[in-house]
């Protein structure tokens, strides 16, 4: 595990923050941590990265303690509301940072970072005179100076515009191919489904699902079917392997805890001597899949 | 931390207040010495070859006046300065890109306070000089020492110093409006309780010793005002033992004590370790 944390917390006078948080994330994964405004997300990451000290539990990176300066040497890190030096210029900014993190001769990986985060013509432009997305980008290529194993990313494109949206998925596909851990920290849901390989949702300062996107989201499969020459007791059988089960105008509609239901669901069907003349399976977004456990969340509240 | 010594000193040389500040410093020189041009050569009066010693004192006090408002300057430049030097990163969010990389937070805070130093003291430095080399230029008559302007230079930087521990101490644990406030205020009580200690002086009852109390309490407070009345000494009193030292709300008449330099000693270590370790717990 290069991330880990047992029972983390964070509050502010018993309230707000997060409570008993833990997850695990494997090396070379890109997670997605989600949730609405306000529930917990940033306070987590800064939490992670050491600009908050926990209430309780224990959280390491790469097998370190968060907050020592060895966990610190693994991680990059772009804060959501930042503001850099802006009468520094471009490079003189990154030039900065490289020095905070003890590179000895940074200037090649300045020149590599400013063309990744297409900067490239602009590195002698104080940081003043960038556009908010172009501050963003930079914010980006310091969080990877010093070749952090993990990258901490709130809300990185928030700023930006659909290119720059695309651009930045393509430097956290690449992140990944290089062997990097990237914690996403978002609300486009569009944007974490996807580059995450593993997501958690968080509300009200609990994390309430988590796991590898996929099997969250076929957990949310939605099956319809055309049969006809069946029996009650089919219908029975069906009722026991899904849930939502409807039956209406010689249509079966269920949804099903994962596609891995689906073929039994169909030999049972076959099985029986009924005529199965249509099977559609819709997955749900993840956007379909927030809305369903933040919204039940919010009822259970 | 040497890294945020640099920088420090790099933003404050680029921003265009310590621009604005070269100039005005000119400024202030020019009309400085423009008076003491006036003073200096309008009352020309000598017996007997000796200087008159009324004019002396005068030149002492228009020497004290033009330190004691380059004094005033420095203070003024450090809380316009330096009162955003932690809690400015920390309200613009500038500082969550700094400290979570692998740099210790005091060493951010003593770094920050090394750079303004360095950068106050230079200043300090150089309007002292300019003070004095204006007043040697028009002829004073003010014995001026190589040694005493030694010795009055290091206090003249002392008190910036002191002053700029308490900014930096307070902008890490404050927010940068409380810090202007709490900097102003200290220092104006510290400068007034300075003025009535002195005027103590004219008293020989128990108005002095009571004037001289408020003064002990708050140069304990912010002992400023006592390590200019301290430079005023070093710079004004000869190796004879004879003192030009002129009385009044510039003067030194009244001398702080040695223990009162321990104090301030103690005073700015505990500022900055104070600072700094409520900085460390601090959640950002």
């Amino acid at each position: 595990m290069i991330l880990e944390t047992q029972n983390l917390t964070k509050q502010f006078d018993g309230k707000g923050g997060f409570k008993d948080v833990n997850i695990s994330i494997d090396s070379g994964m890109v997670f997605g941590f989600l949730g609405p405004n306000g529930a917990g997300k940033s306070t987590f990451v800064k939490t992670m990265v050491g600009l908050l000290y926990p209430t309780s539990g224990f959280a390491w990176i790469d097998g370190f303690p968060i907050g020592t300066i060895e966990s610190k040497r693994q991680i990059g890190f772009l804060p959501e509301n930042f503001k850099y030096h802006d009468w520094m210029t471009g490079k003189e900014l990154m030039k900065f940072h490289a020095e905070l993190c003890k590179m000895k001769n940074p200037y090649k990986k300045i020149e590599e970072l400013f063309e990744l985060v297409k900067l490239k013509g602009h590195e002698n432009k104080k940081v003043k005179n960038y556009s908010k997305g172009m501050q963003q980008r930079i914010g980006l290529a310091i969080a990877l100076l010093n070749d952090p194993k993990v990258i901490f990313l709130d809300e990185p494109t928030s700023a930006l515009d659909p290119v720059g949206r695309i651009d930045v998925r393509e430097i956290i596909k690449r992140l990944k191919d290089d062997g990097k851990t990237v914690f996403l920290n978002s609300h486009l849901l569009s944007e974490v489904e996807m580059v995450c390989d593993e997501v958690a949702i968080i509300n009200h300062g609990h994390v309430i699902a988590e796991g590898k996107l996929e099997n969250l989201l076929s957990k949310n499969t939605y099956v319809e079917m055309v049969i006809s020459d069946y029996d009650s007791q089919l219908i029975e059988k069906i009722s026991k392997l899904a849930y939502n089960v409807v039956f209406k105008d010689g249509k079966l509609t269920f949804k099903v805890k994962d596609k891995d239901s689906i073929p039994n669901i169909a030999k049972t069907i076959v099985d029986s001597g009924a005529k199965l003349y249509q099977l559609d399976s819709k997955t749900s977004s993840l956007e379909d899949l927030f809305i369903n456990i933040v919204g039940k969340d919010e009822d259970v509240c | 931390m040497l890294t945020i010594t640099k920088y420090t000193i790099k933003e404050m040389v680029k921003k265009r207040a310590f621009l604005l500040i070269a100039i005005l410093t000119v400024g202030y020189l020019f009309i400085y010495g423009y008076g003491l041009s006036l003073a200096f050569h309008n009352n020309n009066q000598v017996v007997n070859n000796t200087p008159n010693i009324a004019k002396i004192l005068l030149e002492s006090q228009l020497l004290s006046a033009g330190l004691y408002f380059s004094n005033f300057i420095v203070a003024f430049l450090i809380v316009l300065t330096s009162v955003g030097a932690v809690s400015g990163d920390v309200e613009s969010g500038a500082i969550y890109a700094l400290l979570y990389k692998p740099l210790k937070r005091h060493e951010y805070v003593l770094g920050k306070f090394i750079g303004l130093s360095i950068i106050i003291t230079v200043y300090s430095t150089l309007l002292f000089l300019s003070v004095i080399g204006l007043n040697i230029a028009f002829g004073t008559k003010v014995y001026l020492g190589l040694g005493n302007v030694f010795r009055a230079l290091f206090f003249f930087d002392l008190g910036p110093v002191v002053l700029l521990s308490l900014v930096v101490a307070s902008s890490s644990i404050m927010s940068t409006v409380n810090t202007g406030v709490l900097a102003v205020m200290t220092y104006g009580i510290a400068m007034i309780g300075g003025i009535l200690e002195q005027m103590g002086s004219f008293f020989t009852d128990a108005t002095s010793q009571g004037l001289s109390n408020v003064g002990i309490i708050t140069s304990l407070i912010l002992p400023t005002d006592v390590i200019f009345r301290k430079m005023n000494a070093e710079l004004l009193t000869q190796n004879t033992g004879l003192s030009f030292l002129a009385q009044g709300p510039f003067g030194g008449t009244s001398q702080p004590s040695p223990a009162m330099f321990v104090y301030i000693a103690f005073y700015i270590c505990f500022l900055l370790y104070y600072g700094t370790r409520k900085f460390e717990k601090r959640d950002l």
